[in-house]
């Protein structure tokens, strides 16, 4: 941790996740979708949560504000969220004192944009009421404000669009709006869940270019889930890689493409064209996602894994730091 | 909202093949039916041949059946478009016209309608809340539980049972007659709608209404309970559909306080409950024959049950005719509520 912040040099946390559980009762089981998961964001950066669908990034990132419905539940855990510098744990918070602090400090924006706005109010009422929820407006000014927010997240004639309801705009407009709300109360964490996944490839890069413009603009930090190698390449200052509910290797975008340790980081970047190393043939990793009500014992990875050892299936391996800010949970790294 | 004007234009005219369409097809039903209406009407068995053969030149039984529709149909509208009624359908059995006879049973269906209708969105739609936003409590199970019981309890059953609860024992119903407003009497009611209940609160009749609330109650709370337990689960599960949405997720991630997110369930969840009360209350107009005889109500739901029985077609016509209309109407106004609603929803 000193180590850590020493490299980072003057960096301050924003966020710190402790040893996160959150576990799903489900009729056929309990789903184990969050086991032990730690990392920080610091201010003003950009972390990704890279992983394949289902290995819990978005479950993590809606648990970071308790946004976690039934039957899901947060068994264990921390979230430190430092506001001014001192930490307070969001899990401890109670509903009201959540709620306050949802859409105006730690704003979201959602995988499908079609869904996530209300089909029956105009797009003006929905990023007003966010603003009046928040008292940070009175209806009459943030409805005047709504028309700058999307103008601010370049919709054209946005006078007019702000009468529009959401089935008169095209998917990358929704997500603009989306992206709209999220900012409207300049929040100091973004968390974006596959903002690009839901819409046109043409729109994509459009969509981060405008978050990355937005994120200096706004000075704020952005917690970035995504699949896509590309994105994260692109976008991220430092990553996350998670697999099956637990984080298997963290460190900087650079350490993460050139360097990879842990082998399913390996294979996760040879089944995608890399943008850093040239690579012949793009490989698949063996296998399938484990089932987590029964986990794999040990690492959750060994099944699939090219280069197991006996310890793999019996023990959990460790998250140590293999160079600085670069941690990876492999039993190949223990000395 | 510019063009509701012509949509409405447009809807009305569709009503008129829906309504001849119905009609036709009642008709050709009663037709087919092997019974001589004629000797029905002129008394039976002993009918004198004569009379018989006099009123089936009057009603055409001898014609093909669209002469005798087409006959129907303009007996019928004659009775609407001219003043004195001049040449409109006379009811063979009670040589009244059939509208008239219609006329003065309809308003008792409209009041048991309106007031099973309190009942039905009262009891309806609060349980269904309740029972959506407890979901999987012991209340929703209590809730859904009652909503069984009440769609599955017989009317000719309950309604007895309350008889002799509420009538019996505490007395807090009457069962005989139907209210009228001193009014109608002496004449001097500022507005006639000929509906007492509407008569007696415009003219301000306390105790004529008060009549009337103890009157129709009870018939009006038997016939909603079976609709209501219906309304609640449509309402349950139209409110947990939305609340399960990805905008109401977005709407908790937004920080929106807990009424605001309610309020955008809710309106999303309107329009399947809209529907069904739509449907209800169309259903409830076309009257409740077995409510109306377990409590002695004269309504339409009877005269079109006896109507059949007597073999009375033009009854039976005229009945079906006013129930098409009722119905059509019922849902071209749950259309228009669609499109307040739903942003989505264009004329």
């Amino acid at each position: 941790m000193i180590k850590g912040m020493k490299t980072l040099g003057l960096k301050r946390k924003i966020l710190e996740v402790k040893d996160l559980h959150v576990h799903f009762y489900t009729y056929a089981g309990v789903v184990k979708a969050i086991s032990g998961v730690s990392f920080e964001i610091y201010e003003g950066e950009t972390f990704c949560l890279v992983g394949e669908t289902g290995c819990g990034k978005s479950v993590t990132s809606r648990a970071i504000t308790k946004l976690i419905e039934s039957p899901g539940k947060i068994v264990k855990g921390q979230v430190l969220f430092y506001r001014d510098g001192s930490p307070i744990d969001l899990l401890k918070l109670s509903d009201e004192e959540l709620r306050r602090i949802r859409g105006r400090e730690i704003a979201y924006i959602f995988q499908d944009p079609t869904a996530a706005l209300d089909p029956l109010y105009s797009v003006g009422y929905q990023i007003a009421e966010t603003m009046v929820a928040h008292n940070t407006a009175t209806w009459k000014e943030a409805f005047r404000r709504a028309v700058d927010i999307l103008k601010s997240v370049l919709i054209p004639d946005p006078e007019k669009r702000v009468k529009n309801y959401p089935h008169e705009l095209s998917g990358g407009m929704k997500q603009r709006v989306v992206i709209g709300i999220s900012l409207s109360n300049k929040p100091k964490l973004l968390i974006a869940d596959e903002p690009t996944t839901a819409v046109d490839v043409t729109i994509q890069a459009q969509i981060l270019d405008l978050l990355r413009k937005l994120r200096q603009e706004e000075k704020m930090t952005l917690l970035l889930i995504t699949h896509n190698m590309g994105v994260v390449a692109e976008m991220c200052d430092r990553v996350a890689v998670m697999y099956a509910g637990k984080i298997v290797e963290i460190g900087t975008v650079h350490q993460i493409f050139k360097n990879p340790q842990h082998p399913y980081t390996k294979g996760l970047l040879k089944a995608v064209p890399n943008p850093l190393i040239k690579i012949e043939k793009l490989e698949s990793i063996p296998g399938t996602v484990p089932n987590l009500i029964f986990p794999p014992s040990g690492c959750r990875f060994h099944p699939r894994c090219p280069r197991k050892l006996d310890i793999c299936d019996k023990k959990e391996p460790p998250l140590i730091e293999v160079e600085e800010g670069h941690k990876v949970a492999c039993w190949l790294y223990v000395k | 909202m510019a063009g509701l004007k012509e949509y409405l234009i447009r809807r009305l005219i569709t009503f008129i093949p829906t309504i001849i369409g119905v009609t036709i097809i009642v008709f050709l039903i009663a037709n087919v039916i092997p019974a001589d209406p004629a000797r029905a009407w002129a008394g039976g068995e002993r009918a004198r041949p004569e009379v018989i053969e006099r009123i089936r030149k009057m009603y055409h039984l001898d014609d093909p059946w669209y002469i005798q529709y087409i006959f129907v149909m303009k007996g019928i509208l004659n009775y609407f478009i001219n003043p004195n009624h001049e040449g409109a359908l006379i009811d063979p059995l009670t040589s009244r016209y059939v509208f008239d006879d219609i006329f003065l049973r309809f308003p008792t269906t409209l009041q048991l309608a309106i007031f099973a209708e309190i009942f039905i969105l009262s009891i309806g739609i609060p349980l269904g809340l309740i029972s959506a936003l407890k979901k999987d409590t012991l209340l929703d199970t209590f809730v859904r539980i009652f909503a069984l019981i009440g769609v599955s309890l017989p009317i000719f059953w309950i309604g007895y049972i309350f008889i002799w609860i509420f009538f019996t024992n505490l007395g807090w119903t009457t069962l005989a007659g139907v209210p009228v407003p001193k009014c109608y009497e002496t004449g001097t009611c500022p507005i006639t709608t000929h509906v007492p209940l509407f008569d007696a609160i415009f003219a301000g009749e306390f105790d004529t209404l008060m009549q009337i609330i103890k009157r129709f109650w009870l018939p009006g709370f038997t016939l909603g309970l079976g609709y209501a337990g219906v309304l609640a689960r449509i309402v349950r599960n139209s409110f947990l559909d939305a609340l399960n949405s990805d905008f109401i997720e977005f709407a908790k991630a937004k920080g929106l306080p807990k009424r605001w997110i309610w309020k955008h369930a809710l309106k999303n969840a309107m329009v399947p409950i809209i529907t069904v009360i739509g449907l209800q209350f169309g259903g409830l107009l076309g009257g409740a024959y077995i409510t109306e005889t377990v409590f002695g109500l004269p309504g339409v739901g009877r005269y079109a049950v006896q109507a059949i029985s007597n073999l009375d077609m033009p009854a039976v016509i005229g009945t079906t005719l006013l129930f098409s209309f009722l119905y059509v109407t019922v849902n071209l106004i749950v259309d228009i509520t669609y499109s307040i609603i739903d942003p989505r929803v264009r004329y």
